[in-house]
């Protein structure tokens, strides 16, 4: 459990099966969250994740702001910001 | 990921009549499983199913309700107890490594696989390995034609084992072959009488596929295979994100997704049902590049190859 947000931690989410070390993981987060901020810029969407505390920011074009879990989560909340489903064949 | 120290959970289905009982008989008589933890479900009040098994076993019967819906929790709570026990056995060799779960004929795999994932105990303590479903040959094309059931249970398969093939014609069987591999692209195939394994009859190679109509919440006429080709260095990150985003818009359209992808944790098994993926699995390693790697199944409606690409080559630029 992660004192600051509440969330506990997780065993592991599938999007992190492809890291061998904790170097490689902590990488592939920051990379991971530069990656979704390509994917949610055009909708004013910012993203967060400061590779201390579990979760990943996201920031309305608004400027209201949460920390959620996991990628699923992000997806619902980019929608719920944004007003519109995110389809990325679309 | 691998199970982590995790209890594998195997998940045998199949319909009504299909012969689950008969088949997992067989296989304990034989000796697969090992000393798996059996469960046998049946959503009937009066339990018949543990009779037949007559293994002299401890077999665990959850009747009166099926585990995929209103039979899940004394499901959960089964399971919990199961793994209470494990952590509570000294000797690791003395553990329980594996559990069966036979389900009731009217289960859902999905289900199952969801209300574990979703529990904030047993994600950590349970992983699926593999959903079997089991098939009767010469009922199975009225089934699919009259049940979504029958259609998502063999949707959700890893492996279908078709019963009763002795009972039908080369044709019909080429015809259901060919149908089943529709539904589930990806699954293996193999014949069983009565528990024991049967080479698998000749299919005819041009056979036309069954046509199924279409049902309320089963739109299967048009569900079709398209592959992602991820190139000899395939990105983890960004197929991981993108097939999250996929999944999240398209959950309810693609029925399934499957690959083994090549990462520098090894080559790892990626697989979903719906939208939910599962903890990817480390398979060992081969000297020479399978074909077959680096390569994403997606089975659904509604998709190209073309599309599917374009949307993909967006993120990796």
């Amino acid at each position: 459990m992660c004192a600051s947000c509440g969330f506990p931690a997780a065993p592991g989410h599938w999007t992190e099966a492809g890291a061998a070390t904790a170097h490689d993981r902590l990488r592939e987060r920051f990379r991971r969250v530069q990656l979704l901020q390509t994917m949610v810029s055009p909708l004013g969407i910012k993203v967060h994740d400061g590779g201390l505390v579990p979760g990943i920011q996201v920031t309305g074009p608004g400027g209201g702001s949460s920390i959620v879990p996991d990628l699923e989560q992000v997806w619902i909340e980019v929608e719920r910001l944004s007003g519109k489903p995110f389809d990325p064949l679309a | 990921m691998t199970d982590e120290g995790r209890i594998r959970l195997t998940i045998i289905g199949g319909f009504l009549g299909s012969g689950k009982t008969t088949w997992l008989r067989h296989q304990l008589f034989s000796g697969n499983f090992g000393n798996a933890q059996i469960i046998v479900n049946e959503a009937a009040g009066t339990p018949v199913d543990d009779a037949l098994l007559e293994t002299g076993r401890d077999v665990i019967t959850l009747a009166g309700g099926c585990v995929c819906c209103n039979g899940i929790n004394p499901f959960l709570s089964c399971l919990l107890e199961i793994c209470d026990r494990r952590s509570a056995t000294p000797d690791p060799d003395e553990r329980t490594s594996q559990i069966v779960l036979e389900t009731s004929g009217l289960a859902e795999p999905f289900n199952i696989i969801a209300a574990i994932k979703a529990h904030p105990v047993l994600c950590r303590q349970i992983v699926v390995s593999e959903v079997i479903v089991i098939v009767d040959a010469l009922n199975a094309p009225a089934l699919l034609g009259e049940h979504a059931l029958s259609r998502s249970q063999i949707e959700a398969a890893d492996r279908l084992v078709l019963t009763r093939t002795d009972a039908v014609t080369l044709g019909d069987m080429s015809r259901l072959h060919k149908t089943l591999l529709g539904l589930a692209p990806t699954a293996l195939i193999s014949a069983a009488s009565f528990g024991s394994p049967v080479p698998m009859p000749e299919v005819i190679a041009g056979a036309e596929r069954l046509t199924l109509s279409s049902l309320p919440n089963a739109g299967v006429a048009d569900i079709k295979p398209v592959q992602l080709d991820l190139g000899d260095a395939p990105d983890w990150t960004a197929l991981t994100l993108w097939l999250s985003a996929l999944l999240h818009a398209r959950g309810d359209k693609i029925v399934r997704a499957k690959g083994v992808v090549q990462t520098p944790a090894g080559r790892l098994l990626v697989q979903s049902v719906r939208r939910l993926v599962q903890s990817p699995e480390i398979l060992p390693a081969q000297d020479t590049r399978v074909v077959t790697d680096n390569v994403i199944v997606l089975i659904g409606s509604d998709l190209t190859e073309d599309n599917i690409a374009a949307s993909f080559a967006k993120l990796t630029g």
